[in-house]
């Protein structure tokens, strides 16, 4: 897992840029709430959702290669997780590979799930390719999540740098002295790193804590950015939710 | 003359009962450049943290601009004293530059796009002017230094308290760090061990040897006195 | 399969789990102030980017697998339980919005299960154990280890539960299958926990033995927990194994063992024969019970004799 692609966010101006934070990220909810909460077998709706996705990707200025690129990674796991359908789920067996019957309504479920996953992977890197981690923050702040989550989360993000820095100097440092070559070495090296990892991370922190402190911090990160509700994030946002409500409603009455 | 910071008999001692300050005395006068020098362990950070009420004096005191330093004062304290710390890093925890800048003024009560300006303006002074948005882990080594400073100079202290402000800059990024700090009114506290640095920047020096102050005078007598900066660990003996 | 992604639960499931997560959250804001105070933000933010980093860092386990550390244990031990519950949360609400790792509408499902469920109950086990055993760093590391297992299986036991509620898997594949597999993560979860715990307690013993909020638990108390909970646990293995229906008609009025058709599951005919996997999860509960009592005792035995 890289974390480094979040920051390189491309500043593109769109059409989903121009919404707020906030918005943005209650679409993407809203749209991988409203395709996970599809009954198995809905196909079509599904389909209108996935289009309404690619639609939305489309706005953004989002290259269909990138959006293809960046969910196979993620779309490779839930691929993997969702495998043990096919013969998890009791059916009429369609084959049997080994030990294994894979039934037809294993297989159905098992494609089910992966259509439903996309959609959600597919909302989730538009809104990582169109906002940026402060963003993001804000939208979280604005949402009223608690703020020992948002200061942390804050505080979090520029130690993360660093810490990754600090460990990828601890494990060149393990390998230019020939550590860990076979697996239990490494085993134990990893182990050795980790401890050191959290070890530093506290002392940062209380570092930090006294750099605060000498500028005046007395227990609220206060927050700079505001943004305003303008009236074309509230029409988006509530368009969204509409299509949605409308295939999901429309999908259960038919089911 | 006026005096803006006085070290009065200091004394501390780390919870673990290790003494690292014992009876440091000293003042600087308002507009004055003192070099506080020492190797490392011989208790400069120590120090510098008892300056704004970071560590509290086990005995002794210390007073800035006349008031004494006690938990009641650490506001009026700390807004008054600028401290930047040995690693940027440690002062620049937050997602944004900006951010970083403004997060003193709105720890002041100062209303947020008031702060935001502020931080602005500072940043343009110190020649950081279109990387607000940016992250520190975007920034080379010199710029984060700066942005350091910045994160103190936007609320105006009276002195500016420096740990080691060289640690790991070249020397262009030294250079512009010195050229901006000697075109600065504040007045200036900088801990090194760099004889170099508290050269360009400092008229006077103050050498802290295990706690304690063993010579306080012109830094230009200092750093002749060969013996002196052999003794106290600030030069290597001649071969 | 730790952390779920989007498509394998019903709406009643998530909303259900995010509703539970929302509430036990606000609990852990308000609880985590008090234990922290205003070192919180920069103490937890080290901790979020500790585990986040962490979780980047891949163990191999062989055969060409590797799992990494889930950290509820570890983190609960040293900045307490709501504290650790925040920062367990943080790093999930970021994995599924910025690296799709577990999905955004079944977050709170992997809140309970990832936070809650293994950050609560883990502390839970933890302080019982350390009440049970004593003061003293091996036992510490000890029962950090075992508390670590525990609460992963538990964590498995959540998965599969909420897999079966949504009728994505019947319960009894997805309890063998998931909470077998957390089984073996629960392994590595505990050594990993015991090894970094053990180390930490060399170098910064303070952060360790010095934890947030840390009420101690009376030894007469927790002795009492661990009567009634080996005599509860032996009643139900009791129960399932003479009237095996009584659990399946429980499971089947909640919801859990709808669409179960016989025949075709390949794992028909895996459990003991009267009682099926009831017991069978029960009796083990039993077992990992006696065993980890075990375990503590004989580290810190081994402890009294260094």
């Amino acid at each position: 897992m890289s974390f480094r692609h979040v920051d390189q966010y491309a500043a593109v101006v769109s059409p989903v840029t121009r919404t707020v934070p906030t918005a943005r990220l209650l679409g993407t909810v809203t749209l991988a709430a409203g395709s996970a909460a599809l009954p198995f077998g809905a196909w079509m709706p599904l389909a209108v959702l996935f289009l309404a996705v690619l639609l939305i990707a489309r706005a953004a200025r989002v290259p269909a290669r990138q959006l293809f690129i960046r969910t196979t990674g993620p779309f490779v796991l839930v691929f993997l997780a969702s495998a043990g359908l096919l013969v998890l789920v009791p059916g009429e067996p369609l084959f049997t590979l080994g030990v294994l019957k894979v039934s037809s309504q294993g297989l159905e479920r098992f494609a089910f799930v992966l259509g439903r996953a996309s959609v959600a992977l597919s909302a989730a890197v538009i809104l990582v390719s169109t906002t940026s981690f402060p963003e993001l923050l804000h939208a979280f702040r604005e949402l009223r999540l608690p703020h020992v989550v948002t200061a942390s989360l804050g505080v979090g993000y520029r130690l993360l740098y660093i810490l990754v820095d600090e460990l990828e100097r601890l494990q060149r440092a393990a390998r230019s002295r020939n550590a860990g070559t076979g697996s239990t070495t490494r085993r134990r090296l990893l182990v050795g790193i980790t401890a050191a990892g959290l070890s530093r991370a506290f002392s940062r922190g209380e570092r930090t804590h006294r750099a605060m402190l000498a500028r005046g911090y007395a227990g609220d990160v206060p927050a700079l950015f505001s943004q305003s509700w303008d009236r074309r994030s509230t029409l988006a946002l509530v368009m969204l939710v509409l299509l949605v409500g409308i295939v999901l409603g429309g999908a259960h009455i038919l089911s | 003359m006026e005096m803006l910071v006085v070290v009065s008999d200091l004394s501390y001692r780390y919870p673990d009962g290790t003494a690292a300050l014992n009876g440091v005395s000293f003042a600087v006068a308002a507009g004055e450049r003192v070099a506080l020098l020492g190797p490392t362990g011989s208790g400069k950070s120590t120090l510098l943290q008892h300056l704004n009420g970071l560590l509290p004096a086990t005995a002794g005191s210390v007073a800035i601009a006349g008031i004494t330093v006690v938990p009641s004062t650490l506001r009026d304290v700390r807004r008054r004293v600028g401290l930047v710390f040995q690693d940027p890093n440690d002062q620049l925890f937050l997602p944004t530059l900006l951010e970083d800048v403004a997060f003193a003024p709105l720890n002041d009560g100062v209303p947020a796009h008031e702060a935001a300006h502020l931080a602005r303006e500072t940043l343009a002074e110190l020649g950081l002017a279109g990387v607000e948005h940016r992250a520190a882990h975007h920034l080379s080594g010199g710029e984060r230094r700066l942005a350091a400073l910045a994160t103190v100079l936007v609320s105006r202290p009276a002195v500016l308290v420096l740990d080691e402000p060289t640690g790991d800059l070249d020397a262009r990024s030294r250079r512009r760090l010195v050229g901006l700090l000697l075109r600065r009114e504040e007045t200036l506290l900088v801990a090194t061990h760099d004889l170099g640095i508290a050269e360009s920047l400092c008229r006077r020096g103050v050498v802290l040897h295990e706690g304690r102050v063993v010579a306080d005078a012109a830094l230009g007598d200092l750093l002749v006195d060969r013996a002196l900066l052999e003794r106290y660990g600030l030069a290597a003996p001649l071969e | 399969m730790a952390h779920i992604p989007d498509g394998f639960l019903s709406g009643t499931v998530m909303v259900g789990t995010a509703i539970a997560s929302g509430a036990a959250l606000a609990v852990a804001a308000r609880r985590s102030r008090r234990d922290l105070a205003e070192r919180e933000a920069p103490i937890l933010g080290a901790v979020t980017a500790f585990v986040f980093a962490s979780q980047m860092l891949n163990f191999p386990i062989g055969a060409g697998t590797s799992v990494h550390l889930l950290g509820g244990v570890l983190v609960g031990a040293i900045v307490g339980p709501w504290s650790g519950m925040l920062v367990l949360f943080a790093v999930l609400l970021v994995q599924a919005l910025l690296f799709q790792d577990g999905g955004i509408a079944s977050l709170g499902a992997n809140t309970l299960n990832l936070s809650i469920i293994s950050v609560g109950a883990g502390v839970l086990l933890y302080r019982w154990f350390l009440a049970l055993v004593g003061v003293g760093d091996r036992r510490r590391v000890g029962a950090a280890a075992v508390a670590a297992f525990l609460s992963t299986v538990l964590v498995g036991g959540a998965v599969a539960v909420e897999l079966a509620a949504s009728g994505t898997i019947p319960i009894k594949p997805a309890l063998v299958v998931v909470g077998g597999g957390h089984i073996l993560v629960g392994v590595v979860e505990a050594v990993l926990t015991g090894a970094i715990l053990a180390t930490l307690l060399r170098v910064r013993p303070e952060l360790v033995t010095v934890s947030a909020g840390a009420r101690p638990v009376s030894r007469p108390l927790a002795l009492g927990v661990a009567g009634v909970t080996a005599l509860l646990a032996m009643a139900a293995g009791y129960v399932a194994s003479t009237r095996p229906d009584v659990l399946e008609a429980a499971a089947s009025r909640l919801g859990l063992a709808q669409q179960e058709s016989v025949g075709a599951t390949p794992f028909g005919d895996y459990g003991a024969p009267a009682s099926g996997a009831w017991a069978a999860a029960l009796i083990g509960v039993v077992v990992v019970f006696g065993l980890g009592w075990v375990v503590v005792r004989l580290l810190a035995r081994g402890r009294l004799r260094a």
